[in-house]
């Protein structure tokens, strides 16, 4: 033992050791990057399987069709009619509550009103109650006039009124069926759900009418006008928060499975099941978790643990909205079976293509190794600020040290901690002023933002540079702050792996920056938060640099209505980290002694 | 030899029951009344009576014996069970049958006046009421333990005369409710067992599960009370009941063809007047609230006659639908309108197979709403009532109740009884009763407040109030509460199902008198989610600690049994010496090799 004992403490003497966090660090990184490309392989992905035996996906005839599809030409000329003339959202829910009535359920309705965000609008929707059920349980199905690209949901608005007559004619049902049409595809169904669960806010009106806990959602999204091929589920909820993979195994089963049809993932509209097109599939899918927004109306079910997917049909071949229904209906049949809530698979999974994915366990570890590097970087730090400034610029040349040249050295706290904590909580602003900034102010805002953003590191710097700050200081400066950056991460990595990863890389080059090397500040300007984001911006919006008015527009609706938390990793997380690791480059240390213990 | 047995005996028998029927022992009546959107309402009610001390001489007519030894086993006074499935759609029905009396929340409801001096006493009587209830029905009864069990101070009121009522601190009033108890047949055939008829003959012929549990609402009662008319002999008086709602479409499906196919496109109704009908295109007009049924298409079978037991002053089968309606019986069948122009009841022979027809009246509208005149408007019901969960997570909730009182001029009194598991602690604080249209909590909503905190395992919380609510007004009822974490093994296997909490009993008083209650109703139950432990979470833990323990105790063994000694003191290992050590094994196995050829050769 004392053997032992005094051998770590050679070691953490060693010369070596202080010399291996930078190496360490970018170890770190690029086994966390090489993880994530190995994960589409054979050996560390797995083939997907339905783990709740009670869905039985699948397992049942289906038996939408025949005369209901004269039905749904009907239903569709009165959609038609309201379509052509643009009709708005109240005369579209009095035609819907007429058809939703002659069959037979009575409706409901409810107003929202995000009046920061300038979106209102009215929802409907109407309650079939489970014939010998006591409304405690519900499974929710809902189509939104537009979809979130604006085009009016013609097919699928009337599929849903096709099957609420359809499914009221079975005794069969052991859940409540909630058939919802919502305006849009965002703020609607936020709206409702936010009700459903008494969470809404001021302008929101409470539901008049309510059924059980909700089990699950499917949303139809069809416009497309004639057959088609295949199905795309839409999966990503806020925030990143996915719905269990049963669900989305058993469409998957249920569409390809017994349908025959093609199914599609992440807009990925033709899939060969090569490592290249499963590694596009999942990193589009890291992509969209880790923007973190609503890709649907199903993602507003998604925080409050209603498991839902949302059902597009593409591709051109031979299906009609029969078979559509279908599925829907098979689906729903599932979701009926089940006696428990979805529970059994993975709430957390990268999905590589319809048959294959990865769960937390195995994805993991690439985002922890990025975030551990921060924390391997500042603790290196810390020691280094604890050693006599000339022993560390003379390089240390180790054996010959004896006690006294290894003296630790007091470190002065008291500046680097003030200078972290005042550019954390500057990290307020920018996070206020995106999500509070009028809509057409967005762009203007945003580039005077960028502009300002380059000069503060320059007038921080100077700034401290009144109270001359010592390497020790400086170094310690960044110790703190990759401190908390490693923390954040890796606390971020267990709830949203995707936005953890992505800020983990975005943010490495802060490992390798020291105090005074002033030609890291260029490359740092370009990785800071606002240029990254005009730049991703232009390059996925195919080059036009004025789309960056809807990115904003769409993170301050995401952060306002839906709760979406990516604004503040960015400007409390990434950002201030940022701000400390440039004004530390330009940092010119002044030369005062530093005090020997 | 055998046949002239059998006559004799039917000859004895209808002696008998012509003589008891005289004394108005026992009737039977089925009241129909169709409800708007394609529903029918329909209410079995059979009541038979025993004189007291025929009772108590365990003389038992018509009074079943098998219940008739369970009460005076459990020296049960008054019973009141109730066996319930489904919702009652107060918006689209109107007020319930028998004002809501003979109903339950779903599952099984229970309560009781036992004799007993003390709480022990009643609380060991009552467990083995319910257990053997709960052999006599099929049904989870004996899972009425302490934690379902409570005792309601305002709620109930005796529906008989107790003996001695000066001194009813000699009985007890107990309640019990299970709200997961699936109600199916294996309930309904106990219950037809304790009729006279044994559901052979008269209107519980009718009753056949498959039917019955298809309904969109279902309730069966059993009611026992004494009852001491003035100056005349105490009766125990019986009295069943079954309520049912049966979706007319889904009943007339025949029951070999059950599956709601898409109908033949030739058949499919349309609605000619749009411009875009044409063959393959239909706007549907075939949902019609239908109202045309006959007896034996929503029952499934025809009725076997009247019951022979029956008081014949009873006419055995109503039928609550305007005059102006024509209603076609099958041949004995008289039928008598009532003057109030609203009902007709229908004579029954007892000896032919039954049936009435209700046509279609008329061509009802293209929009699918019902024909005016065709069925009666519902009462409007005293009081709505509509309970809800409030909030998401795991950690707390809230429970929301919406009342509505529909009269125009009349305040409504009544008793709000919850009773609640004891996972689900509530804070009572929270308590407020709000009027719609207002901010704040209104206190005079809230008259009085009876309120028995839960203990942990071995009770539920009970939480009486009496309301009061102003005329055409909605209260907004609220309260949070805290999940509580349950231990591993207290979890049922179904564990993310949910945890059921039974509905909430609202018993309307008449104003300015309390003591009587007037009608009830119960709200839904609901679904408690818990948090849920990860179930293969101590699988894991007994392999890390198996794993731990064998490490350690390897370890500890190792050093216990070993001899330690420097590595100079030990014996040298080296090729050498392991060399010479093979080879003297070697030469020993030869050796034994040759002694035992020798030994052979010996």
């Amino acid at each position: 033992m004392p053997r032992l004992l005094s051998g770590a403490h050679r070691l953490r003497n060693s010369p070596l050791l202080l010399k291996l966090p930078p190496y360490l660090s970018f170890l770190c990184i690029i086994v966390g990057v090489v993880w994530l490309f190995l994960l589409p392989l054979d050996e560390y992905s797995r083939r997907t399987y339905i783990s709740e035996n009670a869905l039985l996906p699948g397992q049942v005839h289906t038996y939408f069709g025949g005369s209901d599809q004269n039905v749904f030409r009907a239903f569709k000329h009165e959609i038609n009619a309201l379509a052509d003339t643009d009709a708005n959202s109240t005369v579209v829910n009095d035609k819907v509550a007429e058809i939703l009535e002659d069959i037979g359920l009575k409706t409901a309705r409810q107003r929202y009103r995000y009046a920061g965000q300038g979106v209102q609008g009215e929802n409907i929707y109407s309650v079939l109650a489970a014939p010998r059920g006591d409304a405690t349980e519900a499974i929710v199905l809902v189509a939104s006039w537009r979809n979130g690209k604006g085009e009016i949901n013609r097919k699928g608005v009337t599929l849903l009124l096709t099957l609420a007559r359809y499914f009221r004619r079975w005794s069969l049902w052991s859940k409540d069926i909630i058939f919802l049409v919502t305006p849009d595809s965002a703020a609607g169904p936020q709206a409702w759900v936010d009700a459903y669960h008494d969470s809404h806010t001021a302008g929101v009106e409470s539901l008049p009418v309510k059924s059980g806990a909700l089990q699950g959602a499917l949303v139809i999204d069809y416009v497309k006008e004639d057959r088609f091929k295949s199905i795309h589920i839409a999966y990503d909820g806020v925030n990143g928060a996915l719905p269990n993979l049963d669900l989305v195994n058993s469409v998957v089963s249920i569409a390809g499975g017994q349908m025959g049809m093609g199914v599609g993932l992440q807009e990925m509209w033709t899939h060969r099941d090569t490592y290249r097109d499963r590694l596009e599939t999942m990193l589009r899918g890291m992509l969209k978790q880790g923007l973190g927004t609503a890709s649907g109306a199903h993602s507003a079910f998604i925080p409050y643990h209603v498991d839902a997917v949302t059902l597009s049909p593409y591709g051109d071949g031979w299906q009609d909205e029969m078979a559509m229904g279908r599925v829907i209906e098979g689906t729903f049949r599932s979701l009926n079976n089940l006696l428990e809530k979805l529970h059994q698979s993975f709430f957390f999974y990268l999905l590589m293509s319809t048959e294959r994915f990865v769960s937390i366990g195995t994805y993991l570890p690439s985002a922890m190794l990025v975030a551990v590097n921060f924390t391997f970087t500042s603790i290196a730090l810390w020691i280094k600020s604890g050693m006599p400034e000339a022993e560390v610029g003379k390089g240390l040349e180790g054996k010959r040290m004896d006690k006294a040249r290894l003296g630790q050295v007091e470190r002065d706290l008291f500046l680097p901690l003030g200078v972290v904590v005042v550019v954390q909580a500057l990290g307020v602003v920018p996070l206020g002023l995106f999500n509070a900034t009028p809509q057409q102010l967005l762009a203007p805002v945003f580039a005077i933002f960028t502009i300002l953003n380059l000069i503060l590191p320059y007038v921080l710097s100077e700034l401290l540079r009144t109270y001359k700050p010592t390497t020790q200081q400086y170094q310690l400066i960044l110790s703190f702050s990759l401190l908390l950056l490693g923390m954040f991460l890796s606390t971020l990595a267990t709830l949203n792996f995707s936005l953890s990863m992505m800020v983990g890389l975005l943010a490495s080059p802060l490992s390798f920056v020291r105090p005074g090397s002033r030609f890291w500040a260029i490359p740092l300007a370009l990785v800071s938060p606002p240029v990254v984001l005009g730049v991703a911006t232009a390059v996925l919006k195919h080059g036009s640099f004025a789309a960056i008015s809807d990115v904003l527009r769409e993170a301050a609706f995401g952060w306002n209505v839906m709760g979406m938390y990516t604004p503040v990793i960015v400007w409390c997380v990434w950002w201030p980290a940022w701000v400390v690791g440039s004004l530390v480059v330009l940092g010119r240390p002044s030369t005062g002694k530093a005090k020997t213990a | 030899m055998h046949r002239f047995l059998s006559f004799l005996l039917l000859f004895l028998f209808s002696l008998y029951a012509s003589g008891v029927a005289s004394a108005a022992d026992y009737h039977e009546q089925l009241v129909l009344q169709p409800l708007p959107l394609s529903a029918l309402l329909a209410s079995f009610n059979f009541r038979s009576n025993t004189s007291l001390s025929a009772f108590e001489a365990h003389n038992y007519r018509f009074f079943p014996r098998s219940l008739g030894q369970i009460l005076q086993h459990a020296g049960t006074r008054e019973l009141h069970l109730r066996f319930s499935l489904g919702h009652w759609d107060a918006e689209s029905w109107g007020a319930r049958p028998w004002n809501g009396t003979r109903e339950g929340g779903t599952g099984v409801e229970l309560w009781a006046w036992l004799e007993a001096e003390e709480e022990d006493e009643a609380n060991h009587r009552w467990s083995t009421l319910t257990n053997a209830l709960s052999g006599l029905f099929c049904a989870s009864l004996n899972f009425i333990d302490g934690t379902r069990t409570t005792r309601p101070v305002m709620s109930f009121r005796p529906e008989g005369t107790l003996p001695n009522t000066n001194s009813s601190s000699n009985t007890q009033l107990l309640y019990g409710v299970l709200p997961r108890e699936v109600v199916c047949t294996e309930n309904l055939t106990p219950f037809l067992k304790l009729l006279p008829s044994k559901g052979k003959a008269g209107i519980a012929s009718l009753l056949d599960g498959h039917k019955l549990f298809d309904a969109s609402w279902q309730s069966m009662a059993i009611d026992v009370r004494p009852i001491c008319p003035p100056g005349g002999e105490c009766v125990l008086e019986i009295e069943q009941t079954i309520d049912m709602v049966l979706d007319i479409e889904r009943s007339k499906r025949p029951r070999g063809n059950p599956i709601p196919r898409p109908v033949p496109s030739h058949e499919l109704k349309c609605d000619m007047t749009k411009p875009y009908q044409s063959d393959d295109t239909c706007y549907p007009a075939d949902y019609t609230a239908s109202q045309d049924w006959t007896l034996s298409q929503v029952f499934g079978r025809l009725m076997k006659g009247a019951c022979p037991l029956s008081d014949p002053s009873v006419p055995p089968v109503c039928l609550r639908v305007p005059h102006s309606r024509d209603v076609y019986v099958s041949v004995g069948v008289r039928e008598m309108k009532n003057a109030d122009g609203l009902s007709r009841c229908f004579e029954v022979p007892s000896d032919a197979e039954v049936d009435i027809v209700l046509p279609q009246i008329g061509q009802a509208g293209v929009t699918g709403h019902t024909a005016n005149g065709a069925i009666l408007t519902p009462d409007t019901p005293p009081l709505y009532a509509e309970r809800s969960f409030t909030g998401y997570g795991q950690e707390r909730g809230g429970v929301q109740t919406i009342l509505t009182n529909p009269s125009p001029d009349k305040e409504v009194e009544f008793v709000y009884m919850e009773s609640l598991p004891w996972f689900m602690r509530i804070y009572l604080h929270t308590l407020q009763a709000r009027l719609d249209g207002q901010n704040g909590a209104d206190n005079s909503l809230i008259q009085e407040v009876y309120y028995r905190p839960a203990v942990d395992r071995a009770r539920g919380t009970q939480l009486e109030l009496r309301m009061r609510i102003p005329p055409a007004s909605t209260v907004f009822l609220t309260y949070d509460f805290e999940k509580s974490i349950l231990r591993y093994t207290e979890y049922p296997p179904d564990a993310n199902r949910g945890f059921d909490v039974a509905a909430a009993v609202i018993t309307i008083l008449r104003v300015g008198q309390e003591a009587v209650s007037t009608s009830s109703l119960r709200t839904t139950t609901l679904l408690l989610s818990l948090p849920t432990p990860d179930f293969s979470m101590p699988y894991n833990v007994i392999i890390f600690t198996s794993t731990a323990i064998a490490l350690a105790f390897g370890g500890l063994f190792n050093i216990l049994v070993r001899r330690f000694v420097a590595a100079d003191e030990g014996p040298e290992v080296s090729i050498k010496t392991l060399k010479t050590r093979i080879a003297a094994r070697l030469s020993d196995l030869v050796k034994k090799f040759k002694q035992a050829k020798i030994d052979r050769k010996e």
